[in-house]
């Protein structure tokens, strides 16, 4: 290739096709290179995208050819769909609970892993398995069983004297024994935190503690200040994975979001919209609704960072 | 990386103070009690699904919570066949499509990696940025056109639509994984290749992937567990008992079996997650790097 350019360039130097080429020389390689990602990026991201938008106004049953309805599939979202009212409110509860709890826990054992204690690399594996685990059927399994009513939980409780309810067919306890599978899954966070610990300069303790401030002064002075960016990235990405999450609740409600839709999860409301009633232009217009609020949190969490994440400059 | 050297020691001004060294000595043996106990909290329901496995049918619940051991491994042979079609199927199915994900998602990642990295193109910025914004992009937005089309292709019932799109480097994560790795890679190598006359496709496989085998095994890795676990894709396009992954038997199996089989069930829960278990056993130190890099999800 290099050769057949040095041949060819002084041949036709005055020429408008030496610019050709060596534009060619210059640019194709970096598009050959990406030639697979291309593909995909056209043909299975920004293809689907703009159909699913144009899909999103139709009925469609996967059958015959879809129908332009214009915005009845949103108008139906907002007023006349008590089941996506639903899915909202347990995803959200399910967001709003399951990302802070996840995120405290990995902060606390991260930091405390950090100071220097024996036997790091054993805990770290420990905190970090259930969440390589968590995302699996198994998993899912092994927690109905867990929180059921005859489960291990009540079996512990009972040594207590306490008589626990079903955890899994209670509604009211349904969403928040998935809540506790996910904080369980805190070790990659955890794992974020520890490196962006690391980065945190010894000095900085050393001075503080020379000038007397306390352990509990220097974390809200020193740590909490300068990990913001890591803890920015982890709410962000753990957000984004928790408005995604589908799994779990699949296999404990029966993909159903049972008992009284109380796990009906956004995603899985979704599912079935799509795949067991076939209504795919009603699911497009969910599916965009939920990029749309991803989109949402995300451009307001890059805008309020501003105010409170700590950036090097 | 520097993930692994502890080497926090605050100077308080009086390190040789018996008092603080004392009250230092309580704090970390009051620190090891808190590990621990989280520890066996965090691990309890896994050795217990292992513990119920091993038991007998009728003690499964009876045993109490605390595990007692028994070796009966009749679960495992009854679970193994529970169903119309044995795990014999659903194992070489996932092994099939894990694999295949695995080479695909190596080659057209590095490739478009290296683009990123290391090419002069048009626009080079601009489709990173593209790349990037694919990472935060929920896969609902997608998966109904994506459908339609691989049912018009044919592939419905296929492991196609889960093993194609991997050779065109859909996971971003990996090209983003790879890119940081590749830049980290000093410039001097492939200049003085280029001096020496080598073209981009040389570089790539003479000097960026025999230097990347760490990124390239930790992507490896991490495709597998993904794959290996993914229940969705699976669920979607395969519908035929035959076809079914580890996943999806596994879930069948809840709902056939619903509450009889619960020795069975456990056993293959256990049988399903060894792989991936395996995986952290030998990787975990290049599992936990490739998070600690990139921050991936998990």
């Amino acid at each position: 290739m290099t050769v057949h350019a040095a041949d060819a360039a002084p041949q036709d130097a005055a020429s408008g096709t030496s610019k050709w080429s060596r534009a060619w020389q210059n640019h194709a390689p970096g598009y050959l290179f990406l030639l697979p990602w291309f593909i995909g990026f056209f043909g299975l991201t920004i293809g689907p995208i703009i159909s699913s938008f144009y899909l999103s106004f139709t009925d469609f049953d996967l059958l015959t050819s879809p129908e332009w309805i214009g915005l009845a599939n949103y108008e139906r979202m907002f007023t006349n769909d008590r089941a996506f009212a639903t899915s909202m409110r347990v995803t959200f509860t399910f967001v709003l609970f399951s990302v802070p709890l996840k995120l405290a826990f990995a902060l606390a054992i991260a930091i405390l892993l950090n100071r220097g204690m024996k036997g790091l690399p054993l805990y770290r594996a420990v905190f970090y398995l259930p969440s390589l685990l968590g995302a699996s059927v198994a998993i899912a399994i092994l927690w109905r069983q867990l929180f059921a009513g005859d489960g291990l939980v009540n079996q512990f409780l009972s040594i207590f004297g306490i008589v626990g309810p079903s955890w899994i067919s209670n509604p009211n306890y349904s969403l928040w024994t998935l809540i506790v599978l996910s904080v369980w899954q805190f070790g990659s966070p955890m794992i974020i935190f520890l490196a962006g610990l690391r980065q945190i300069p010894q000095d900085m303790y050393e001075a503080a503690s020379l000038d007397g401030a306390s352990k509990w002064r220097q974390f809200w002075k020193i740590t909490l200040p300068l990990l913001t960016p890591v803890v920015f990235f982890n709410a962000i990405i753990q957000t984004i994975e928790a408005f995604k999450s589908f799994t779990p609740a699949f296999i404990i409600s029966n993909g159903t979001g049972s008992p009284i839709n109380s796990t009906l999860f956004y995603t899985l409301y979704l599912y079935n919209e799509a795949f067991s009633y076939f209504r795919m232009g009603y699911a497009s217009a969910l599916a965009w609704f939920l990029l749309l609020l991803i989109a949402c949190f995300t451009a307001f969490s890059f805008l309020t960072s501003k105010y409170w994440v700590h950036y090097d400059d | 990386m520097t993930i692994d050297a502890p080497k926090l020691t605050v100077v308080t001004g009086a390190e040789n103070d018996p008092r603080a060294r004392l009250r230092k000595r309580i704090f970390s043996v009051l620190a090891h009690a808190l590990l621990i106990g989280a520890s066996i909290l965090m691990l309890y329901p896994l050795l217990w699904l292992l513990a119920a496995s091993f038991k007998p049918e009728n003690e499964i619940f009876t045993s109490g919570i605390w595990p007692s051991l028994s070796w009966d491994i009749d679960s495992y042979f009854r679970g193994w066949n529970a169903m119309r079609v044995s795990f014999t199927v659903f194992f070489m199915n996932s092994f099939v499509i894990a694999f295949l994900c695995v080479v695909g998602n190596l080659i057209a990642c590095s490739m478009a990696a290296y683009a990123f990295a290391r090419l002069q193109f048009k626009g080079r910025n601009f489709w990173f940025a593209m790349m990037l914004m694919t990472l935060m992009l929920p896969y609902q937005v997608t998966l109904i056109p994506q459908y339609v089309l691989f049912r018009d292709l044919g592939w419905v019932n296929t492991i196609l639509p889960l093993v194609v799109p991997k050779f065109m480097a859909v996971d971003a994560f990996f090209v983003f994984l790879m890119v940081q790795f590749f830049r980290g890679i000093p410039r001097e190598l492939d200049e003085a290749a280029m001096m020496d006359g080598a073209g981009p496709w040389r570089i790539y496989w003479k000097i960026m992937l025999p230097l990347s085998i760490p990124v390239l095994v930790t992507a490896a890795i991490f495709t597998f567990i993904w794959t290996w676990d993914d229940f969705f894709g699976p669920l979607i396009y395969l519908n035929r008992m035959q076809d079914y992954t580890v996943m999806l038997g596994l879930r069948t199996f809840v709902d056939s079996t619903g509450e009889s089989d619960f020795g069975g069930l456990f056993a293959m829960s256990v049988l399903s997650i060894v792989p991936i278990f395996v995986f952290f056993l030998l990787f975990q130190r290049l599992l936990i790097e490739g998070i600690a890099t990139t921050g991936m999800k998990r």
